[in-house]
Order: C-alpha cells, then sequence, then structure tokens
C-alpha cells in the first residue's frame, strides 16, 4: 500500500471542501496569450472587479457581498473542472498558405503547411473548413477574382485528395477585393497572394 | 376611410412582429463539438432533445445536462463554452455582425461548472458580453477567459 497516495486521496474532500462549500463562484483563467482578462460581478448588495489570473471572487447569494478575489489551488480548480475540460473544444485554427506570382502554384514553404492542416482538422473532427482565395492588386480586377478563385480551387483539391469531405468544405474568393497588406493597385505584394484555411 | 388604414396598419404589423420574433429565435449561433455521457440535451420551443456532436445551437435554445453528461459548444464568432455534470446554460442572446458593428451576448448560467474562452466577440466588444447568474449580474471589462461554478 502506498501512504502517499493514501494521503493524497484522503485529503483531497478536505481541499475540495474549500470550494465545495462555497456554491458560487468564478475564476480567472489563463488567457492564452499571456493577457489577463478582467470582469466585474455585480449581486444586489455590492459588486466586485476580478483582474488576477488564478484568483476567484465567491458568493453566497444574490443577497451578500462578493468577497475579495482570493488565490485558488490550480490542481483544485483542474480537478472540480475536468469534466468540462475534457469536453472543451479546441480554438479554430486557420493557416494563410502563399502563391507564386500569377499563379495556382503554392510556395514551397506553404505545401509544407498541408500536413499541419490535415492535422487540425483531424484533432477537431471538424466539419467546417473555409477556403477564401485572394490576390494582390496587380493585373486587372476580373481577372483576379477568377484567380483567387482557382487558387481557393487548388487548396480544396488537395485537401480532398488527402481524404477531407467536400461536403465539410466551403469556397469563397474576394480577389483583391480583400488585402492583408492594403496597398496601391497594381502593385505587386506576395503576401496578399493566399487562401485562407480556418478549420473549425 | 382613416380608419381603415389603421386598422390595416395594425392588422400588417400583428402578422409581421411574431414572424420577426420567429426569425430572430431560430437564427443559428452555433454548434454542438462535442458531448460525454448519455444525459445531454438540447431544449427548444419546450421540447427537449438529445444533444449530438454538430447539432445546431440556435437563439434561445438551453443547454441541459444529467449526472454524468457534459457538453462542449462553438459559437460563430469562435467564443468556446463547456459545461460539467448537472448543469443548465440559457443562450438567450447572440449577434456578431462586425461589418455593422453589432455584437451581443447573453447568457445565462443557470448552474453547473463553466469553462468559458473568449472568441472574436469578447475581443471586439468585451462590454457586449453578459452574464446571468444565480447571484447576480457579470459583465467583461476586456477580453477574459474564465471557469465559474454556480447553483441554484
Amino acid at each position: 500500500m502506498n501512504w502517499k497516495i493514501v494521503i493524497v486521496l484522503l485529503s483531497f474532500p478536505l481541499l475540495m471542501a474549500g470550494c465545495g462549500s462555497k456554491d458560487n463562484f468564478i475564476i480567472l483563467s489563463p488567457s492564452g496569450e499571456g493577457q489577463v482578462g478582467a470582469l466585474e460581478i455585480e449581486t444586489e448588495k455590492g459588486s466586485a472587479v476580478l483582474d488576477e489570473e488564478g484568483k476567484a471572487i465567491f458568493i453566497d447569494d444574490r443577497k451578500s457581498v462578493p468577497s475579495d478575489p482570493t488565490a485558488v489551488n490550480r490542481a483544485e480548480t483542474q480537478a472540480l473542472f475536468q469534466d468540462a475540460l475534457r469536453v472543451h473544444p479546441l480554438m479554430p485554427q486557420s493557416f494563410l498558405l502563399y502563391f507564386k506570382h500569377n499563379s495556382d502554384q503554392l510556395t514551397e514553404g506553404s505545401q509544407k503547411l498541408i500536413p499541419y492542416i490535415l492535422e487540425a482538422v483531424r484533432k477537431r473532427d471538424s466539419r467546417d473548413i473555409s477556403i477564401v482565395g485572394h490576390t494582390d492588386r496587380q493585373g486587372e480586377d476580373g481577372y483576379n477574382r477568377i484567380l483567387s478563385m482557382e487558387r481557393a480551387q487548388v487548396v480544396y483539391d488537395i485537401l480532398r485528395a488527402q481524404n477531407v469531405k467536400g461536403e465539410e468544405m466551403t469556397i469563397l474568393y474576394h480577389g483583391e477585393g480583400n488585402l492583408l497588406i492594403p496597398t496601391a493597385d497594381e502593385v505587386a505584394e506576395p503576401r496578399n497572394r493566399r487562401v485562407e484555411v480556418m478549420v473549425r | 376611410m382613416k380608419k381603415t388604414a389603421i386598422c390595416c396598419l395594425a392588422l400588417i404589423l400583428l402578422i409581421l412582429l411574431p414572424l420577426s420574433a420567429l426569425a430572430e429565435e431560430k437564427r443559428v449561433i452555433g454548434k454542438v463539438k462535442g458531448t460525454r455521457g448519455s444525459m445531454v440535451s438540447i431544449l427548444r420551443d419546450g421540447k427537449t432533445k438529445p444533444a449530438f456532436p454538430n447539432d445546431k445551437i440556435y437563439q434561445s435554445d438551453t443547454i441541459l445536462t444529467g449526472s454524468d453528461g457534459a457538453i462542449g459548444i462553438l459559437l460563430e464568432d469562435n467564443t468556446l463554452i463547456s459545461m460539467g455534470p448537472i448543469g443548465r446554460l440559457a443562450m438567450d442572446k447572440f449577434k456578431f455582425a462586425p461589418a455593422k458593428n453589432e455584437y451581443e451576448l447573453r447568457l445565462h448560467m443557470m448552474h453547473g461548472t463553466f469553462v468559458y474562452q473568449s472568441g472574436l466577440l469578447g475581443k471586439l466588444a468585451p462590454h457586449a458580453v453578459e452574464l446571468d447568474t444565480p447571484v447576480g449580474r457579470i459583465s467583461m471589462l476586456k477580453e477574459t477567459d474564465f471557469k465559474a461554478k454556480f447553483s441554484e
């Protein structure tokens, strides 16, 4: 018998009691981009601001004053929310694929991204993949619309060949109408020759 | 004559109002991404039906989980919400139209454990995010991710 495990198991309900007896609380999560959020909770008796990562505000009921922000145990929090966390969806992921000048051929660098797109589709079991084609402003407007469509179609065909189902993909194309890098007309800008793939 | 015109107008309004209310209600706002356990359901127009991955979620749906249930939801703006067992969450309002600068997210977290991860709406318009809870109103001061537990 491993006594360490027994002690952990025995102390667990006691640890949880810290939170468990408090029926209502809100905890600020660490956000992905290193920024800390801020929220305000308002009961009938007062309000409190929560703006420190890993801290919680406890509230007994509607007619009580919210607690001050209190540090909470991270492991305890994870345990309490594990059922929700297990089904918490992955954030949709977007990929930018670039094209050679006046061409529907992917650059070598962008060809290497295809496996990552397939991985993102698989991990999310995604049925919602949008493929949006764009061009730069060099060349005539109507020509660019068709080129952007052809670029989106090329990406569709690549994914289709990798067994992504057609009905799970949507194609859109904007020609030079939705620039990533704003430029004057007739300016060649490689970063605008792109297809955005959004995997949701 | 004037009276008839007013009557006609009133009649037209009577017919159109419920229609527009209905259109508002029936907007798709997201979908179910994952479920666990057997007791996960969506309450819509007074009827409860089991929820499965990829099911559409409409504005004013209520999401329910039983003692072994959990559900993960993806909204149109990429807001992610998951809810653990014995939960009840009403999707009261959702509007995400950046082109028209229209944003609104109003959720009613009645009970359960919740994990909330902000999407584009919370990034572009944090003040448009409001949560009703059994203990009071929660509003965002900036883009915020949080976890919360509420009991009735």
